[in-house]
């Protein structure tokens, strides 16, 4: 029987981390790209922000690069002239836009030892805020059944994927988690989890530490003087820069944002650790180099 | 080669001959084709049957009796000692200017478990349930991962002592285990003597025609509380709408994967009430998930949630050859040339829940629910916008990406599992609320 690959609902951060490609074997047998939490992917699906999007390939032979953000990092998506409906579809996107995408794992190993993963898209299209956070949710709910898998075989002293089917788990994943076993080793699933739980605070802004996009600086209460806070109100300020002094439309440029920073008392270091942050919350993104841009 | 390597060989062969021939003048002959001419062992039986007469293809090849479990799909060759367990004939109706044909199918079982047989010729192959057979010379091919047997005109059957198999254990077929109670998302090809708990919900009659005449069948839907299943009643059991019933002795048939439900005279039908049977409710469908169907290879009018992640083409406004109801390509139809196509709905898409996909084809009727559009309102706007593809474009743009509740009968074929939709609706979720929830469960772990 040849049946259709699923599609995998993985966060980028786990998708980016994965450094395992399990060729199939023989003629038209499918790839894996096995994460560390043993999603052995062929096909994903995946929602969220397309921040940028160029042509790096000719008019009569395209090839678009176009990246993704999701609440724990970014997707990178090439699709060329063997992808005609999604480099169609691509090419027609003004980001920011929320899109879904369903599409293939790329690997690309320059040497040993490194592995850069991307998406060739089979389908792109433009959605809502609301397919966006069902996909999130839907890939928090993912995520935790990978960590429980990956936590349940490791506290066996033989883990097999059949003890794992026995536990609830199905045969797929079963099959994945002990291939990251033996690749990865040790992971750190504390990590995964806190991403899935920031990425559940994404969905919902009221909760502490949720950012969302649209909030207004000030809506913040101003006597918030606690110390955790102290990040998050300077993650305000920043993002307001980003955003007034952006007066072309084309995003703010960087040299700006620093020196406004200087004079809200924000020292370099901690400007770009405020705007790495910024940046890994999906909330602003460089549409060219010395630019920043809120989604 | 010699006498002792020789020797079965020579016995097989005597066997085919049917004691025709003394063995040892069998076992010169032989030896002269081997030792002197030097053909292969094979060539040798073959051509010492044929000199003395006989049928070269009762000869076994495979070389010795096979157990059930062991046989693999695509062999050309199989021999092996079974029981007959079941024996229903079967009439092929004429297509294609072949005339009608009588066929016969069943199980057959030996100690490691049971697997399903096809008999061409029935004339040829009297057996009756209960007997026990040596089979030699069948051929088998795998269909959905089920390995099915045939007796084709290659085949020899022969009645055995009925001793000759010991300790056969019908309660485990090859497909699936069986016996006893099972729930209706449990039933899988093969199963025998099945009870199984659930409401009558249509009952109809009908007649069919068969070796013996023409038979009263009795079919309709049953449900339990995990789904639903077609049946038939080869005996009047005078079943009657929502009656509450427990039919006991039944055995499963798969149709392109989907199982029904067959039951005769041999099997009881115990009338319920809903106290008996609290678990059954009010007859409303629980949703059933891809793997779980994947797993029997098919169901009735099941209820499956997933994100659509996949429009097919051919989706959207096409038109009809109004002579074959085929897909018009171009203007043309591919039997009838060119042809004024009738507009028609119908979308083909993927549905996904993250552990597997199941292809879905919606119909006219519910694609127009679907879209909230009539066939008319694409067809103009379809007109307006001097393409077709804006209904295809419209049809992604409500449904992509987005979960669904689908609802219909599951088949399957070469390419995995396919639902034909009856109803279909977008499944609402309030993610702030599940989110909350998945958040106070994470944060209370740590």
């Amino acid at each position: 029987m040849i049946t259709r690959e699923m599609a995998w609902r993985v966060f980028a951060a786990e998708f980016n981390a994965s450094r395992l490609e399990i060729k199939g074997e023989g003629d038209k047998a499918p790839s894996h790209l096995v994460t560390p939490l043993g999603a052995a992917i062929n096909r994903i699906f995946v929602v969220g922000v397309l921040t940028d999007i160029d042509n790096i390939g000719s008019e009569e032979e395209p090839m678009w690069r176009a990246r993704i953000q999701d609440p724990t990092g970014t997707f990178y998506l090439s699709s060329g002239q063997y992808q005609p409906e999604a480099t169609a579809a691509l090419s027609k996107i003004q980001p920011p836009k929320f899109v879904a995408v369903v599409g293939k794992t790329r690997t690309y190993s320059p040497e040993e030892g490194t592995m850069y993963v991307s998406i060739r898209p089979e389908k792109v299209r433009i959605v809502d805020a609301a397919v966006r956070d069902l996909w999130v949710l839907e890939t928090c709910k993912a995520t935790i059944k990978r960590i429980e898998a990956l936590k349940e075989a490791k506290e066996m002293s033989q883990p097999t994927a059949e003890a794992l089917v026995k536990l609830g788990f199905n045969q797929t994943l079963a099959d994945g988690v002990i291939k990251a076993m033996d690749h990865y080793g040790e992971v750190d699933l504390q990590r995964y989890k806190e991403s899935v739980i920031d990425s559940l605070k994404y969905l919902l802004p009221e909760t502490q530490g949720g950012l969302t996009v649209h909030e207004e600086v000030s809506d913040m209460p101003e006597e918030i003087e606690d110390e955790p806070e102290e990040s998050i109100d300077k993650e305000k300020v920043v993002l307001q820069f980003v955003e007034t002094l952006d007066k072309t439309g084309k995003g703010a440029p960087w040299d700006d944002i620093v020196k406004a920073a200087e004079k809200a008392n924000i020292a370099r270091d901690e400007l770009d650790e405020i705007t790495n942050s910024l940046l890994d919350k999906g909330l602003v993104y460089e549409p060219a180099l010395g630019r920043m841009k809120i989604i | 080669m010699d006498k002792n390597e020789i020797a079965p060989h020579v016995k097989e062969i005597a066997r085919v001959l049917e004691g025709k021939v003394e063995e040892s003048k069998i076992e010169e002959e032989l030896e002269n084709y081997l030792n002197v001419y030097r053909v292969s062992l094979d060539t040798a039986k073959r051509s010492v049957v044929k000199g003395f007469g006989g049928d070269p293809n009762a000869l076994n090849k495979s070389g010795g009796r096979r157990k059930v479990t062991d046989i693999k799909g695509g062999e050309a060759s199989v021999d092996i000692l079974a029981k007959v367990i079941t024996v229903n004939p079967k009439e092929i109706p004429a297509s294609d200017g072949k005339p009608a044909r009588q066929i016969v199918y069943g199980i057959i079982a030996d100690e490691s478990g049971s697997i399903a047989y096809t008999v061409w010729d029935p004339q040829r192959f009297q057996m009756r349930p209960g007997d026990v057979v040596m089979l030699r010379n069948c051929y088998t091919h795998e269909y959905n991962g089920r390995v099915d047997l045939t007796l084709g005109n290659r085949a020899t059957l022969e009645q055995m002592p009925k001793d000759s198999l010991q300790n056969i254990e019908m309660s485990a077929p090859v497909s699936s285990s069986a016996g006893g109670p099972a729930k209706v998302s449990e039933l899988a090809d093969g199963m025998n003597s099945v009870s199984i708990t659930g409401r009558i919900i249509s009952v109809e009659r009908r007649e069919v025609p068969t070796e013996d005449g023409t038979k009263v069948v009795f079919s309709g839907l049953f449900e339990d509380e995990t789904g639903r299943v077609q049946y038939s009643a080869w005996h009047d059991f005078e079943l009657k709408p929502k009656e509450i019933v427990r039919i006991s002795r039944g055995y499963v048939k798969s149709w392109k994967g989907v199982p029904k439900f067959n039951f005769g005279e041999k099997a009881s039908v115990t009338r319920l009430t809903l106290d008996d049977v609290p678990d059954l409710g009010s007859g409303k469908l629980k949703p059933r998930t891809i793997l779980d169907i994947e797993r029997i290879g098919g169901a009735t009018d099941a209820l499956v949630s997933g994100t659509i992640i996949d429009v097919k083409e051919g989706s959207g406004l096409i038109r009809r050859c109004p002579q074959c109801k085929r897909v018009v390509q171009k203007g043309a139809c591919r039997i009838h040339g060119k042809v004024d196509g009738a507009p028609d709905l119908r979308v083909k898409a993927v549905l996904d829940d993250g552990e597997s996909t199941l292809t879905i084809v919606m119909n006219r009727s519910v694609t127009e629910s679907v879209l909230a559009l009539t066939l008319d309102d694409c067809v103009r706007q379809a007109q307006e916008a001097m393409t077709t593809d804006v209904i295809k474009d419209i049809a992604e743009d409500k449904i992509l990406a987005k979960p669904f509740m689908v609802r219909g009968n599951v088949l399957s074929d070469e390419y995995g599992l396919m639902m034909i939709v009856s109803e279909a609706s977008p499944v609402e979720i309030d993610v702030k609320e599940e989110a909350t929830k998945l958040l106070a469960d994470l944060e209370g772990f740590q």
